[in-house]
């Protein structure tokens, strides 16, 4: 069953990035149509549902300017950046302070510090001498936004991920929806889409074996990208993968942005130091790489030399926001952060693609604006604004929705051609696990590919593991995914989120492969081409659907207009190691050139199992 | 909203990492509603289980929108405990 709709906006996925792109769009024209797709509830729903202790990259004057952020990224991403949108974003700062104030209704120095001179308060964190790092006590954020999105009158549909973009004569006409729970499906025309439906998180594998025990918001699998790479825009950096220091076995992040900057550190087993900013850069990757290939792990979370008032400031921080369960996890494992070594750490499990965590997303303009006429990215899903974070997702949701809803103002409606007979292939094709009699469970083949992906990609990066994960993405979806059975509707979506999985691991694999060099430490070490090379400064992997291959394309990024410093300062290491010589016989001895005896019985059984077996 | 279908699901009677108390739930599906992974259902009485257990984000969103105080996460999922 489908209802055709109209819009003039549809926002999918009402993450942080999202609500704010709706509540802008509608701010900018209150006549428009405003229609929300989200998987999940949007009162909890992604990355943020449970809160944010932190804008993690800000500059918020007079403690940074606009330029810091343009100079803190470009180092970051090795130049491989558009610099204006950088700048763009680093002017955003102080409106998305004030936006977050007025929505949760909270005063300065109340949601966010204020100094002494009743400035922002901003902390050191990044690998520049600049503060852009603002602490946020935001429990209710993602409430707040949703009542402030269903305040504007926009159609909110839960549980009803997007599954489908539609173009007409190249532009955006429309999007299909589908609900996870009724099965129903809704064909809605638009004129503009906002695309903000979060990172691909749930890539790789974490060591529990747990499938939903993800750093990221599980429910973002990378929809998203494989949503607009059908459709036919361009992604870029898929090869700059996200690699995150975790609380071994939780999905909760290494705590480096919350107690790092009042005091924690980060030691090794040796009570090493790891003698770097603990901002999640390749080049600190890189170092945190060293200790585990050296035998110095695990890492461990040291509080225990700071004061019981800082202690219970932190935990206040961890237990109470964004990944709240961390409290029960301590307590059920007896780990007290007044003790040493009281926590272990976790890394490079669980690898995956992420905008604002890394660099990997849809290439966007300065406006947000992708490749296809009407379509819009920000938040984590974007590849146009690296490293950017919630503040990221803030900032340039708010600028996607102004620029979406002027968008859908300007120009007309595409017609949309034939919708019964493409919505009645699409369904058919779509429920085709739900009418098998029996097959592979959906969780099993997710177990497969994501299985595969961490053996395969996981850096340092080797050629031919690439082309096995390349090789197994394929297989799995030309041998499993036509053998899979859903046993109902919310079954049925994950086997549409299994295909955006193997989409993207088969991007971030092809992307490694395409680069023929190694660049931003950890992130991209290729060990047969350990090594950053000039022709590849400045240089984007772009990636495109072409035909029904994977087009790839080496394209410069805009011309830096700061000459801020674009490398970072790593080396990558001799993997070469030296274990003893081997063992050599001393006697001239030698086994029998032929086999004749097992010949015999190759002859007379071939490869049969022998009758005497059963007797 | 969806009510209790009269059926035991398998599911039901399977392990779990949530407690709820039956004397404290009104069955009004508020973590129904909100559960961000789309884990929980209705059982046969009307009360919310873990359909989709292995779904889980631990984010315990369930346990702190329930006006009532009914649910207890004291535990995480197994694999990850």
């Amino acid at each position: 069953m489908y209802h055709i709709e109209e819009a003039d906006v549809i926002i999918i996925g009402a993450g942080p990035a999202g609500a704010m792109a709706a509540i802008k769009a509608y701010k900018q024209n209150p006549n428009l149509r405003i229609v929300i797709l989200d998987k999940s509830k949007i009162e909890t729903s992604g990355a943020a549902g449970r809160g944010m202790d932190a804008l993690n990259t800000i500059a918020i004057p007079p403690a940074s300017q606009p330029e810091d952020i343009v100079e803190h990224l470009t180092y970051v991403t090795e130049g491989v950046l558009d610099q204006k949108v950088a700048y763009l974003y680093g002017q955003m700062g102080m409106e998305v302070v004030k936006d977050l104030e007025e929505i949760m209704e909270r005063e300065p120095g109340d949601l966010f510090p204020l100094d002494e001179d009743g400035n922002y308060q901003l902390y050191y964190l990044h690998p520049v001498d600049k503060a852009l790092m603002i602490p946020m006590h935001g429990e209710e954020m993602k409430r707040a936004m949703a009542k402030a999105v269903r305040k504007t009158g926009a159609v909110v549909y839960d549980r009803t991920p997007a599954v489908k973009l539609i173009k007409e004569n190249g532009k955006i006409a429309g999007v299909v929806g589908f609900n996870i729970r009724t099965g129903e499906y809704r064909y809605i025309k638009t004129k503009a889409v906002c695309l903000t439906a979060g990172c691909a998180g749930r890539i790789a594998m974490p060591s529990s074996g747990y499938l939903a025990g993800t750093y990221e918001f599980p429910g973002n699998s990378g929809d998203g990208y494989a949503l607009a790479y059908e459709a036919g825009a361009e992604l870029v950096n898929m090869e700059c993968f996200q690699i995150s220091v975790k609380i071994a076995d939780h999905m909760g992040p290494g705590c480096a942005y919350v107690a790092s900057p009042r005091g924690a550190k980060t030691t090794n087993r040796l009570g090493e130091t790891m003698g770097s900013h603990p901002y999640a850069s390749g080049d600190s990757r890189l170092r945190v790489w060293k200790n585990y290939a050296e035998g110095k792990g695990p890492l461990y979370l040291q509080m225990d030399h700071l004061s019981e008032e800082m202690i219970q400031i932190i935990e206040k921080c961890q237990f109470g926001n964004e990944r709240t369960s961390r409290g029960t996890f301590h307590k059920n494992r007896g780990q007290d952060y007044r003790n040493k070594n009281a926590v272990e750490f976790i890394f490079a499990e669980d690898i995956g693609a992420c905008g604002g965590h890394s660099s990997c997303g849809i290439n966007s303009d300065i406006n947000g604006a992708s490749n296809i006429p009407g379509l819009y990215v920000a938040g984590d899903v974007d590849g146009g604004l690296p490293h950017s974070y919630l503040g990221g997702a803030i900032g340039m949701g708010s600028h996607i929705g102004k620029e979406a809803a002027k968008f859908a103002h300007e120009n007309e409606q595409q017609e949309v051609k034939a919708v019964k007979s493409f919505m009645r292939n699409f369904i058919d094709e779509f429920e085709a696990p739900l009418r098998r009699d029996k097959g592979i469970p959906p969780h099993m083949v997710e177990f497969k590919a994501r299985q595969r992906l961490q053996r395969y990609i996981v850096p340092p990066k080797n050629p031919d593991y690439l082309d096995l994960a390349v090789w197994w993405m394929n297989r799995i979806r030309q041998e499993d995914l036509p053998e899979v059975k859903a046993k109902d509707f919310h079954d049925l979506y994950k086997v549409h989120e299994i295909k955006s999985i193997l989409l993207v691991g088969e991007m971030m694999s092809r992307a490694s492969l395409f680069r023929t060099e190694s660049r931003w430490g950890l992130q991209h070490w290729r060990v047969d081409i350990p090594e950053k090379k000039d022709e590849w400064e400045g240089h984007w992997v772009v990636i495109r659907k072409d035909g029904e291959n994977m087009g790839m394309e080496k394209r410069a990024v805009p011309r830096a207009e700061w000459n801020f410093t674009n490398q970072m300062d790593y080396k990558y290491p001799e993997l070469s190691f030296d274990v003893g010589k081997p063992f050599k016989r001393k006697a001239d001895v030698k086994n029998p050139a032929e086999d004749k005896w097992m010949a015999e019985h190759y002859k007379k059984e071939g490869m049969a199992t022998p009758k005497r077996f059963m007797d | 909203m969806q009510i209790a279908c009269g059926n035991i699901c398998p599911e039901e009677e399977a392990y779990s990492n949530l407690e709820l108390n039956e004397d404290r739930c009104n069955k009004c599906g508020k973590c129904v509603d909100i559960c961000p992974m789309d884990v929980l259902r209705f059982n046969h009485k009307g009360y919310p289980f873990m359909r989709y257990l292995d779904d889980c984000w631990y984010c315990d969103s369930c346990v702190f929108m329930c006006p009532r105080q009914a649910i207890k996460m004291d535990t995480l999922p197994y694999l990850i405990r």
